[in-house]
């Protein structure tokens, strides 16, 4: 090589050639019970994927173990259930956790996760110093967009400084939390609002150690150094990137101006991306793999923003769980990438561009201002209890929607170029979707069973005792979990002791007085039908917008109770993580017309029962039609268990939901 | 449909026995349009089932948006199933109704976790459908209905300033909730508000300065007020904390324990007046003042009460009604 400098060559120190490492290459996965996933973790490591990410299913995340009664329809659907220790026992087996880069994607029980794999740790004699990786533990976007929340805000706050404090002295390679904005964006965040939410939730993290005062100076440095972001690649790529951009630049100015870090590493914006699933279309699926590959370069091309760790849907994410293939598909995307192309070869190949540049500037303006504007409401955790972050992502989403409505977004195979050949990758024998074997949750259920009756009850007693009196007492609560997982305490045990202590949280549900942007004939033709029913019976119809079970996806639900309301009903609609008993109580002291369900977790054909078992305990005749992610193939069953119309993600036209409901209702003999 | 007679004494006599959606039919039927015919065979269905009339408790809970009703609500629920087994409450909630669409999104439920399958506790919202006052126009009679089935029946109201009065105009005992130093002490005062209640809340005392400086602000503002009114006592005061759980026993206590009701003609009266002039105004009411009823009116304000006659609201409205069409023709 010539001594002749390169501008667009990459080089060492030695002034040699030299590429980027690639980024590290997860997927999100884990589902059934610990041992197939397990066995799942272990191909996909031999295959080439380089870091774990693990999913848990529901009762896990929020904080049931897998006998309890709500978690039974959950158990291994949308991830790996894990009750004691032992699940984590069989989980790890035969994988080196002190060479592997865990990241575990879990909120309201993230410090119970962590105790488990720290008692692990310890039963196997790894060091802790070498146990590498995060737990998401972000609640902020849990009550914002996700739902997995468990304890009070200001709790949940003190719960993950706990975990700061106790990781930088124990496990310092390990990211106690992970800003994530990636469930802002998919419950329609605009870029302004991802960066401007996500840094206000850091500044909420990094203000509340500061004020527990438990690091020096240069331990507060290092503990900066460890937080680390979570985020969302959309398929404006352009902007996205920009998106990046600016966080990394903001970050900068942040820890340097707010937090007076010294040391250049420590002020690293350090993230991870999974890319949008919002996007992708249940109408030709296969489209969804060019969505993900270019949702890919905006947090891959741009080397001053490119991410540490990246996680790509599978092309059939809008129909159910994806398969093994499905996955080996989207990391093979990776390798492409990484591997064929010359992407890594390269400086920053944005740099000086004057298009990249002032789009970055606009977006930290605006971002600015927004964080401003919390900080001066009194931070990130007051903008969730007064609604203030939750109503902002509502109204975003309802004008993205409003926007597919009358075509003015256009989405391909969804509103434009709608005919098309059927797809040949979705007529093999299983429909081209994966599905959960009911029979599985016997297996996590008896592991669960065993460690109980193994179990010294005594200690395990104590521990749990032990656990709470260090809440009631403000201690740190890290060594107190660790004694439970090592008494073998179950999850739910674990939870429901803090809950005891902290209460249950009911965080607002961001829908009061919000507006669709809908005012065409179809908006008339509905309005039409539903005065002609208020005229006849001589009262508004009525709906109960449910949103049962654990799964707390709530957009599909907030939409249709908004939609619902711009038609004239009177709507009924209290958020997440509702039984069906509840839901139809409601709807009978009510007396609604209708009952809408809206179910994303897999789990509608066990939660559709329960509900018509509730209604029949009432004696009460109330139609119930349902949305969510559900496969066509399951629809005669519904529609024979009662349920009157069923819609998925390809009815996004809210008004035609809506006349297809009061024409629902309106055909129904008089109530009362 | 409730058409026959028998269908009609089947609901209220299961409605009597707590079923929920019995209940949640009559209701429905009362909140529907030109329900006059109902009214009047409900309340005659319910005296015959039931002739040792129940009459409930009425408890107004109004305050400005955000002083956390619901919430308490919700805490009152939770204790009220421990500290009174053997007795059954209802909670009518009333939300604002929208604007262009008629429509209306009632989130109060939100905040009130029931237990599954009690029949001991009954939550219905209500939405305002834009009248002033705080009140749906069928609130009186939902309410009327629920105190032969509940021994207490929770009336919360949505609404700033002189509106919220209306609520303790149909409450044996109303509250004024505030928050701490939310700046609502002077401007009731102003609008003359504290007078009407029969005690207040100050709800979200989770922090004991503030709860206690916010106390004795409200505290002298009353005194005040006492000097303008010499006959009455100084009402209570409650500090409440939902999240700090905190002076919510004191209330349901104090709730479990009043015995004062108010005259149930003067309040029949109270919304007659509010009705004719809803439907007819000022005339109509100069109309009203010639039938015989109105001279009722002068006695039950002479002396309030001397239960001098039991009014029924229906007969008194038909008669009105035909009375008024007289007029017309």
């Amino acid at each position: 090589m010539s001594a002749e400098k390169k501008e667009y060559l990459l080089v060492d120190e030695n002034g040699q050639g030299k590429p980027d490492k690639p980024w590290i290459f997860r997927t999100y996965a884990g589902h059934t019970n610990a041992k197939a996933s397990n066995e799942l973790y272990r191909k996909n490591l031999s295959k080439g994927q380089t870091g774990l990410s693990i999913a848990f299913d529901l009762p896990t995340q929020c904080g049931y173990s897998s006998d309890h009664e709500v978690s039974r329809p959950e158990i291994g659907k949308v991830g790996v259930p894990i009750n004691s220790l032992e699940d984590f026992r069989i989980l790890f087996d035969q994988i080196p956790i002190e060479e592997m880069n865990t990241s575990m994607t879990i909120n309201g029980t993230s410090m119970w996760l962590l105790s488990l794999y720290v008692a692990l740790a310890e039963e196997r004699g790894v060091p802790l110093e070498k146990l590498n990786g995060t737990t998401q533990n972000d609640l902020i976007k849990e009550y914002l967009a996700r739902g997995t929340y468990i304890y009070p805000p200001k709790d949940s706050m003190k719960i993950i400084v706990d975990m700061y404090e106790y990781c930088l002295h124990n496990i310092p390679k390990w990211n106690p939390s992970n800003i994530c904005s990636y469930h802002l964006q998919e419950a329609g965040a605009t870029p302004v609002q991802e960066l401007s939410f996500a840094l206000a939730t850091a500044i909420a993290v990094l203000d509340a150690i500061k004020e527990r005062n438990c690091f020096s100076d240069d331990e507060f440095e290092q503990c900066v150094g460890r937080i680390s972001f979570f985020v969302n690649a959309g398929i404006r790529f352009v902007e996205e990137m920009c998106k990046m951009r600016a966080f990394t630049e903001m970050w900068q100015e942040i820890t340097t101006e707010r937090y007076k870090v010294k040391t250049a590493k420590y002020r690293v914006f350090r993230y991870g991306v999974q890319v949008n699933s919002l996007g992708l279309t249940e109408e030709q699926p296969e489209n969804n793999a060019w969505r993900i590959l270019i949702e890919s370069l905006g947090v891959t091309l741009s080397r001053n923003a490119r991410c540490r760790a990246l996680q790509l849907p599978a092309w059939n994410e809008a129909l159910s769980l994806p398969r093994p293939w499905d996955q080996q598909w989207s990391l093979r995307l990776q390798q492409v990438l990484a591997y064929e192309t010359d992407l890594l070869e390269y400086p920053d190949i944005f740099e000086g561009s004057k298009v990249i540049e002032s789009k970055v500037k606009a977006l930290k303006e605006e971002a600015k201002l927004e964080i401003q504007k919390i900080v001066d409401m009194g931070g990130a955790l007051v903008a969730i209890e007064n609604g203030y972050m939750k109503s902002q992502l509502v109204k975003s989403q309802t004008e993205r929607l409003s926007k597919i409505n009358s075509n003015e977004l256009v989405i391909v195979g969804k509103n434009k170029w709608t005919d098309g050949i059927k797809s040949p990758l979705m007529t093999d024998s299983d429909g081209g979707i994966f599905k959960v074997d009911p029979k599985s949750a016997e297996q996590t259920l008896n592991v669960l069973g065993e460690a109980k009756s193994r179990r010294n009850a005594d200690l395990a007693k104590k521990s749990l005792e032990d656990l709470k009196q260090a809440a009631k007492d403000g201690k740190n609560l890290m060594p107190f979990s660790i004694a439970c997982a090592k008494a073998l305490v179950t999850t739910g045990e674990w939870a429901d002791a803090l809950r005891e202590v902290y209460g249950e949280y009911n965080p607002p549900t961001g829908v009061d007085g919000q507006k669709l942007f809908l005012s065409d004939d179809k908006v008339s033709t509905v309005r039409g039908k539903v005065e002609a029913f208020t005229k006849a019976n001589g009262h508004r119809p009525k709906i109960v917008v449910g949103k049962p079970g654990l799964d707390g996806h709530s957009n599909g639900a907030e939409m249709i109770a908004v939609s619902a309301k711009h038609s004239g009903f009177d709507v009924i609609y209290s958020g997440i993580r509702l039984s069906p008993e509840e839901i139809v109580q409601s709807a009978v002291e009510e007396n609604a017309n209708v009952i809408g369900l809206s179910i994303l977790s897999g789990s509608h054909k066990e939660i559709v029962k329960q509900l018509f078992d509730e209604l029949t305990h009432y004696k009460a005749k109330i139609p119930v039609v349902i949305g969510g992610i559900i496969p066509e193939s399951d629809f005669d069953e519904l529609k024979k268990m009662g349920i009157r119309e069923i819609f998925t993600p390809k009815d996004y036209d809210l008004m035609s939901i809506m006349e297809k409901i009061i024409d629902i209702v309106a055909a129904e003999p008089a109530l009362v | 449909m409730i058409d026959t007679k028998e269908s009609l004494s089947q609901l209220v006599s299961d409605a009597l026995l707590g079923e929920k959606y019995p209940i949640a039919k009559i209701i429905s039927k009362i909140e529907t349009e030109k329900n006059l015919e109902f009214r009047e065979s409900l309340f005659q269905e319910l005296i015959r089932q039931n002739p040792d009339i129940k009459e409930g408790l009425t408890i107004g809970f109004t305050g400005t948006p955000g002083a956390g009703k619901s919430s308490l609500l919700g805490e009152l629920c939770k204790l009220f199933l421990d500290f009174a087994p053997d007795k059954k409450m209802a909670i009518v909630a009333i939300d604002p109704s929208s604007n262009l669409s008629g429509g209306s999104i009632l989130g109060d439920r939100t905040r009130v976790t029931l237990p599954r399958r009690d029949t001991r506790i009954y939550f219905r919202s209500q939405p305002s459908q834009l009248e002033l006052g705080g009140l749906n126009p069928y609130t009186y009679h939902v309410i009327r209905f629920l105190r032969r089935v509940f021994d207490y029946v929770f009336v919360e109201t949505v609404g700033i300033g002189q509106n919220e009065i209306s609520v303790s105009l149909i409450s044996d005992l109303s509250f004024l909730v505030m928050q701490p130093l939310g700046g609502d002490q002077v401007q009731f005062m102003k609008s003359g508000i504290m007078e009407v209640p029969e005690a207040f809340i100050i709800n979200k005392c989770d922090e004991e300065s503030l709860a206690n400086s916010s106390y004795y602000m409200l505290e002298s503002t009353l005194e005040f007020i006492k000097d303008i009114l010499p006959n009455q006592s100084l009402p209570p005061i409650f500090k409440t904390s939902v999240t700090k759980r905190k002076g919510i026993e004191e209330l349901l206590l104090y709730i479990l324990q009043y015995q004062k009701r108010k005259d149930k003609n003067s309040e029949t009266l109270t919304q007659l007046t509010q009705w004719i002039r809803n439907e007819y105004g000022r005339w109509g009411i100069s109309i009203w003042e010639e039938l015989e009823s109105s001279k009722w009116n002068q006695a039950i304000k002479r002396n309030p009460l001397g239960g001098i006659h039991k009014l029924k609201y229906e007969e008194e409205e038909r008669k009105i009604v035909s009375f008024i069409q007289s007029k017309i023709k």
